[in-house]
C-alpha cells in the first residue's frame, strides 16, 4: 500500500473542493442556464396559443 | 533584483515537475522562467494572427458604416450598408475576440501552467476549421448572400453556406475550449500547479466554461436553422429562434468578459507586482460568472411578447444581480491589486500618489488602466440601466444599445486584447517591439476615439435614434420624424469618435505587424522593453483601509451611476407621462 505525502492527508476544505471541480462548476452553470433560460423561456414560447385563423389571414393580407 | 516571474510571483506553480524535456517540445523562457511548450507556442501565434487580421477587417468595414450613418457623406447605398453591418458585427463580435480568446486559454493552460499541450494536431484542426469558418461565412457575405446581419433572425434567410462557415468555425472553437480542460487536466495529473489553479488560469477557466455553454447553445440554433436553409426543416419560429439565438450572441460576450477580467489580473501582476487583496473573494467572483452571467442574454428580448415578465426580471437581472455583484467585485479587486502592490512598493503618499506613479509608459498598464475606467463608467453604468425592463424601452432597437457595448466589447475587452499584445510580442513571438513610442500613446487615441462614438451613439439613441438603419432621415419613406437638433452635433462626434478609434487600430496593427514579422529577435531579458515587475513585497505593517484610493474611486463610480440611474427614469417618466 502506497504510504500518502503529508501534504496529500490534508483536508481540503469543502468550499474549495467546489471551487477547484472545473466539471462540477461546467455542470452547475450549464444546469442554472439550461433551466431557467432555455427551458423556462422555450416552454412560455411554447405555450402561447396559437393566431386564430381569420386574424392571421386578415395580417398576411 | 529577479527580472524572472518563476523566481518571484504567485503565477509560479508550486511545485513543478522536473519533466526532461521529451523531443525537445519545451524552451525555457529567458525572461519569465515559464516552461514554454513550443506546439502550444505555434499555436498560440497562429490564433493571434488570426484575431488580428479578423479586426482589420472589421474595423474597415465600421469605418465604412461610420461614414454612411453620417449623414452629410452617407457613403454606402442601402444593400451595401446591410452588407456590411453583418460582416463587420461577425468580424469584430466573433471572430476576433473568439482566436484571441483561443490564444489566450491556450496560454492560460499551458505557459502559465507550466505544462505540454494536450493535443496539438487537434489544436491545427480547431485552428483550420475556424479559418475554413471564417472564410466562408466572409466570402458568401461579400457576395451578397447573406444580408441578415449577425442575428440573421428568421424569417431572413441567408444563403446555407453562411450557416455552415458560422457552424464550422464553432465547431473548431468548441475543439480548442475541449482542448483548454485537456491541457488543465494533464497540469493537474501532473502537479505543475498548487492546490488550486492560479487566479489567471482560473479566469480563463471561467471563460472556457461560458464558452462551452455558449457555444453549446449557437449548435442547438444553427444547426436547424442551417437545415431549414436547405430546405430539410419547414419553418423555424422566429420568437424561438430569437430566445435560443441571444443565448450564443449574449453570452459569447460573457466569454470576453472573463477573459479580460484574468488579463487585467496578469497585467497587474506582470506590471508592478500585484495581486489580488483577497484572491477567495476573486475567485467567488467568477464562480458567479460562471453560475449566472450567461443569463443576461434576456436583454434582447425585453420588448418581446411571448415570455413573461417573471421571466425577464429573473433572467435580465441576472439572477437578482449576482453576476453584477461579481463585476463590482473585479471593478474593486483589480485597482485595488494595483493600489496595494504601489503602496507596497512605498507610493504611500495621499490617497492616489500610486496611481500618479504608476508605469503610465508601459502601454499595457494604460491600456488595463483605460479599459477598466470605459468598461465600468460606460460600459457597466449602461449595460445595468438598458437591461432593465423599465428603462430599456427607452432605448430599445435604438443606437444607444451598440454605443452601449462598445462600451463593453471595444473598450473593454479590444482595447484589454491590444494591451497584453505588447508582452505577447516578446513573450511569444520573440520580437522586440517596433514603435514604442507610437505604442505609448495607441490606448489613449483608442480609448478617446471609442469613448467619443459611444457615448454619442449613447445620447443619439436617448434621443430615439435607430440602430441598424441606413437612413435615419427617413428621406423619401411614407413617415418622417424631426428629431431633436442636437442629434448633428452628436452625429458629428460619433464620426470624429470612430475616425480617431480606426486610426489607433491601424497604428496597434501597424506596430503588431512591424514586430512580428520585421521586429529584432529578442535574445534575453535585456531585450525585453516592458517591465517585468517582481511580486511586491509584503506590508510592513497594516492599518486602515489596504487600498482606500481604490476605495474613494469607486464611490464616485457609484455616485454616477446614481446620477445615470435617476436620469433615465426621470427620461422615462418625461417620456411617457401616466396620470
Amino acid at each position: 500500500m502506497e504510504t500518502k505525502q503529508p501534504a496529500e492527508q490534508e483536508r481540503v476544505p469543502f468550499y474549495r473542493m467546489i471551487m477547484d471541480d472545473f466539471m462540477l462548476l461546467l455542470f452547475l452553470g450549464t444546469t442554472i442556464y439550461a433551466i431557467f433560460y432555455l427551458l423556462w423561456g422555450v416552454m412560455e414560447l411554447s405555450n402561447l396559443p396559437a393566431i386564430p385563423e381569420e386574424v392571421k389571414r386578415a395580417v398576411l393580407k | 533584483m529577479s527580472n524572472t516571474i518563476q523566481e518571484t510571483g504567485d503565477l509560479q506553480p508550486a511545485a513543478v515537475t522536473a519533466v526532461a524535456a521529451p523531443e525537445q517540445i519545451f524552451r525555457t523562457c529567458d525572461i519569465t522562467g515559464f516552461k514554454v511548450d513550443l506546439r502550444s507556442e505555434k499555436l498560440i501565434r497562429a490564433n493571434a494572427v488570426a484575431a488580428v487580421v479578423s479586426l482589420l477587417l472589421a474595423v474597415t468595414a465600421a469605418l465604412l458604416l461610420v461614414f454612411t450613418r453620417y449623414q452629410p457623406v452617407h457613403l454606402l447605398n442601402a444593400e451595401w450598408y446591410y452588407r456590411l453591418v453583418t460582416f463587420h458585427g461577425l468580424n469584430a463580435l466573433i471572430f476576433w475576440i473568439i482566436f484571441f480568446e483561443v490564444a489566450g486559454l491556450y496560454f492560460g493552460s499551458t505557459v502559465i501552467l507550466n505544462t505540454r499541450f494536450s493535443s496539438p494536431k487537434t489544436g491545427w484542426v480547431a485552428f483550420w476549421l475556424m479559418i475554413a469558418g471564417l472564410v466562408i461565412s466572409n466570402y458568401y457575405i461579400l457576395i451578397g448572400k447573406a444580408d441578415v446581419m449577425l442575428t440573421s433572425y428568421t424569417p431572413l434567410k441567408a444563403h446555407p453556406m453562411y450557416y455552415l462557415g458560422v457552424i464550422l468555425f464553432a465547431v473548431g472553437a468548441i475543439i480548442a475550449v475541449v482542448l483548454f480542460f485537456g491541457n488543465l487536466m494533464i497540469a493537474r495529473r501532473e502537479r505543475t500547479y498548487g492546490d488550486s489553479l492560479p487566479l489567471v488560469a482560473y479566469g480563463f477557466m471561467t471563460a472556457a466554461i461560458i464558452a462551452l455553454i455558449t457555444l453549446a447553445t449557437g449548435a442547438i440554433i444553427y444547426i436547424p436553422t442551417f437545415l431549414w436553409s436547405l430546405g430539410l426543416v419547414e419553418n423555424i419560429d422566429p420568437a424561438m429562434y430569437k430566445l435560443i439565438w441571444w443565448g450564443l450572441g449574449h453570452s459569447s460576450q460573457q466569454i470576453n468578459v472573463a477573459a479580460m477580467v484574468s488579463i487585467w489580473y496578469m497585467v497587474s501582476f506582470l506590471t508592478v507586482g500585484g495581486t489580488s487583496i483577497n484572491e477567495k473573494v476573486s475567485r467567488t467572483a467568477f464562480v458567479l460568472y460562471i453560475l449566472f452571467i450567461c443569463l443576461a442574454s434576456a436583454h434582447h428580448l425585453l420588448t418581446d411578447p411571448g415570455v413573461s415578465s417573471a421571466w425577464k426580471v429573473w433572467n435580465t437581472s441576472y439572477a437578482m444581480y449576482l453576476a453584477v455583484l461579481a463585476s463590482m467585485i473585479h471593478a474593486f479587486a483589480v485597482p485595488s491589486s494595483f493600489e496595494s502592490a504601489q503602496r507596497r512598493w512605498g507610493y504611500n503618499k495621499g490617497l492616489f500618489e500610486w496611481l500618479s506613479k504608476a508605469p503610465w509608459g508601459n502601454p499595457a498598464f494604460s491600456s488595463i488602466i483605460l479599459a477598466v475606467i470605459g468598461f465600468g463608467f460606460i460600459g457597466g453604468t449602461t449595460g445595468v440601466i438598458f437591461g432593465m425592463e423599465q428603462t430599456n424601452i427607452i432605448v430599445h432597437n435604438t443606437i444607444a444599445i451598440p454605443g452601449h457595448f462598445k462600451g463593453t466589447v471595444v473598450i473593454g475587452t479590444t482595447l484589454t486584447f491590444m494591451g497584453i499584445t505588447y508582452y505577447l510580442i516578446p513573450l511569444i513571438f520573440r520580437r522586440k517591439i517596433v514603435g514604442m513610442g507610437w505604442a505609448k500613446w495607441q490606448p489613449w487615441l483608442f480609448f478617446i476615439g471609442i469613448a467619443l462614438l459611444s457615448i454619442s451613439m449613447i445620447v443619439l439613441g436617448q434621443l430615439g435614434v435607430p440602430r441598424r438603419h441606413w437612413d435615419s432621415t427617413f428621406s423619401g419613406g411614407p413617415f418622417t420624424y424631426n428629431f431633436n437638433p442636437a442629434v448633428d452635433f452628436f452625429w458629428t462626434l460619433m464620426m470624429l469618435g470612430g475616425s480617431i478609434a480606426f486610426l489607433s487600430v491601424c497604428i496597434w496593427i501597424g506596430i503588431v505587424v512591424t514586430s512580428v514579422f520585421f521586429g529584432p529577435r529578442v535574445n534575453g531579458p535585456e531585450d525585453m522593453q516592458l517591465k517585468i515587475s517582481p511580486l511586491a513585497p509584503p506590508a510592513k505593517s497594516h492599518k486602515g483601509f489596504e487600498a482606500p484610493g481604490t476605495l474613494v474611486l469607486t464611490f464616485i463610480f457609484l455616485l454616477v451611476f446614481l446620477a445615470l440611474f435617476f436620469l433615465n427614469w426621470k427620461w422615462l417618466a418625461a417620456t411617457w407621462y401616466v396620470k
